[in-house]
């Protein structure tokens, strides 16, 4: 589902590698940890995957495609089975919890019909229903996450990117939007998580890749956070 | 139904003015402004024109006829003078009509003289020149022509007047000028600046798969209406400000100052301040939101 064969980043007007030489590949299905600290590369690796920016070398190929010869046009419907879940959420703050929900559904040129069926349903799956209504700056930030989560998986995505989902949250919080992150992986969906949240990484024992410095210094099943150096 | 198309533009279009409707009262705000002052100053540049050439019509050249000339000498003048390229209108006026209006002007002063008898004043062609600036150089050709005895254009006043009025009219021009491109210059940050507050909502919309024509109309849609608006509202303040002035201009009997009529000149003024507005509106937000689209 995604491939990276030695890739590299390098960023305009920087001397060292955001990614030297990464190789990997994730299966469908997968729940994937990418750990490291920070400029270790996570952050990186992700915007490569969603072809925000092209690697400096190497092949990055996301469901059996070069994503570097991917026409401009091909964009959208790349980033449309690539669900993104962020550390600052990224929401509309004037909007309520269902337009930014909905948000997601009509740039794909959704009927409203088709939207006002999916959108409660979406935010049944991460229990906010009951605030369908409120505004996003009124909600708590485990709220706020889990309204980026139902935006994430409203256009039911083979793919959920999810870039610190917990930085900004209480470790109650994060536990459980962990716990949804797992839960939408049970249900067939390949997930990927960036975190530099040991506790986290540790308690779920997935698959981890580590990064250090742009450079994949491990690729474990099951692994722990613990074993990074 | 789907929510793609025209429908969504024009909806997602009142929506965002709505939701950002503080700022985009803001920007159309500015845009009303700067084309009020390039519009206040394009009517006083259209009627400064315009006066300058009521005056310069009103200059001629008259080509007094020799006092002895034959009949047909006269009449070869008139034939010479008509047919010449750069005249307009050649009239003739016989001594009896100069005297005629010279007694008209000095009131009682000439009473009881008989003018018939004996009258010093020459006869005269008055002639329109097609271009007022030729004047000067027409009369000098003038002047060689056969039974003329002399030729008055008003030398001096002439000169000073045409001085004064290229002055004034590269001036408005130049002042016109530099109001336009600070009014573009102004207005197409304004609009930057509205997209820029905007940026987070672009790069969502990116992150969520939308394509950039999908993200940029509504954008595109707004900036045209904020233009039209910011364009049609100076227009109404102008007619209104223009037509009181014209009003006041008849009613204090400052009949120098012949103004042009309303209705055409802010018909002139539409022209150039509705494509202004609505283009500045549209090319400040595709410009303004290309490099939020590159994500």
């Amino acid at each position: 589902m995604v491939e990276a064969d030695n890739v590299s980043m390098k960023y305009n007007r920087c001397k060292q590698y955001a990614l030297e030489d990464v190789s990997f590949s994730i299966s469908r299905g997968e729940f994937v940890f990418i750990v490291g600290s920070s400029g270790a590369g996570k952050s990186t690796l992700l915007k490569l995957i969603i072809r925000e920016i092209k690697p400096t070398a190497g092949l990055m190929k996301v469901f059996g495609k070069d994503i570097s010869r991917l026409p401009r046009r091909r964009l959208p419907s790349l980033r449309r089975s690539i669900g993104m879940v962020f550390q600052d959420f990224r929401l509309i703050d004037d909007r309520t919890v269902s337009e930014n929900v909905a948000f997601a559904l009509m740039v794909t040129g959704a009927s409203r019909r088709d939207i006002r069926k999916k959108v409660p349903h979406v935010l049944g799956l991460v229990g906010l229903q009951e605030k369908a209504k409120e505004r996003v700056c009124d909600l708590s930030g485990g709220e706020q996450q889990r309204v980026g989560l139902a935006r994430a998986l409203v256009n039911r995505p083979s793919i959920i990117m999810a870039d610190e989902p917990t930085g900004n949250l209480d470790p109650g919080t994060a536990l459980d939007i962990m716990n949804l992150l797992r839960s939408i992986n049970l249900s067939g969906t390949t997930v990927l998580v960036a975190t530099h949240n040991r506790e986290i990484v540790d308690r779920f024992k997935k698959r981890v890749i580590y990064l250090d410095q742009g450079k994949l210094i491990g690729d474990e099943q099951k692994g722990i956070y613990t074993h990074v150096r | 139904m789907f929510v793609s198309g025209l429908g969504y533009i024009i909806g997602e279009t009142f929506k965002g003015l709505y939701r950002n409707r503080w700022m985009c009262i803001t920007s159309t705000g500015v845009v009303v402004v700067t084309l009020l002052m390039l519009g206040l100053f394009m009517l006083v540049n259209l009627n400064i024109d315009h006066i300058t050439e009521t005056v310069k019509e009103q200059v001629e050249i008259v080509v007094y006829i020799e006092d002895q000339a034959a009949q047909e000498a006269v009449n070869d003048l008139y034939k010479q003078l008509s047919e010449h390229r750069q005249v307009e209108e050649v009239t003739y006026v016989s001594s009896e009509e100069h005297m005629r209006r010279l007694q008209m002007q000095l009131g009682g002063m000439l009473e009881g003289y008989d003018s018939a008898l004996d009258n010093p004043l020459l006869a005269s062609y008055e002639i329109k020149t097609v271009v007022p600036e030729s004047v000067v150089e027409l009369a000098e050709e003038f002047e060689t022509y056969p039974a003329v005895s002399t030729v008055f254009y008003g030398q001096g006043y002439v000169e000073n007047l045409f001085a004064v009025t290229g002055v004034l009219q590269y001036v408005g021009m130049a002042l016109m000028l530099g109001l336009a491109v600070t009014a573009i210059f102004l207005i197409s940050h304004t609009i930057k600046l509205t997209v820029m507050m905007r940026r987070k909502e672009i790069v969502i919309m990116k992150y969520v798969g939308a394509s950039n024509w999908f993200i940029r109309w509504p954008f595109l849609m707004e900036g045209l209406l904020m233009g039209l608006v910011g364009a049609v509202v100076p227009l109404v303040i102008l007619y209104y400000l223009y037509q009181y002035s014209i009003e006041w201009v008849a009613g204090n009997n400052l009949y120098f100052l012949s103004l042009l009529p309303a209705e055409p000149v802010i018909r002139e003024l539409a022209k150039y301040l509705i494509p202004l507005g609505t283009g500045l509106g549209i090319i400040g937000s595709t410009f303004s939101i290309g490099r939020f689209l590159r994500v």
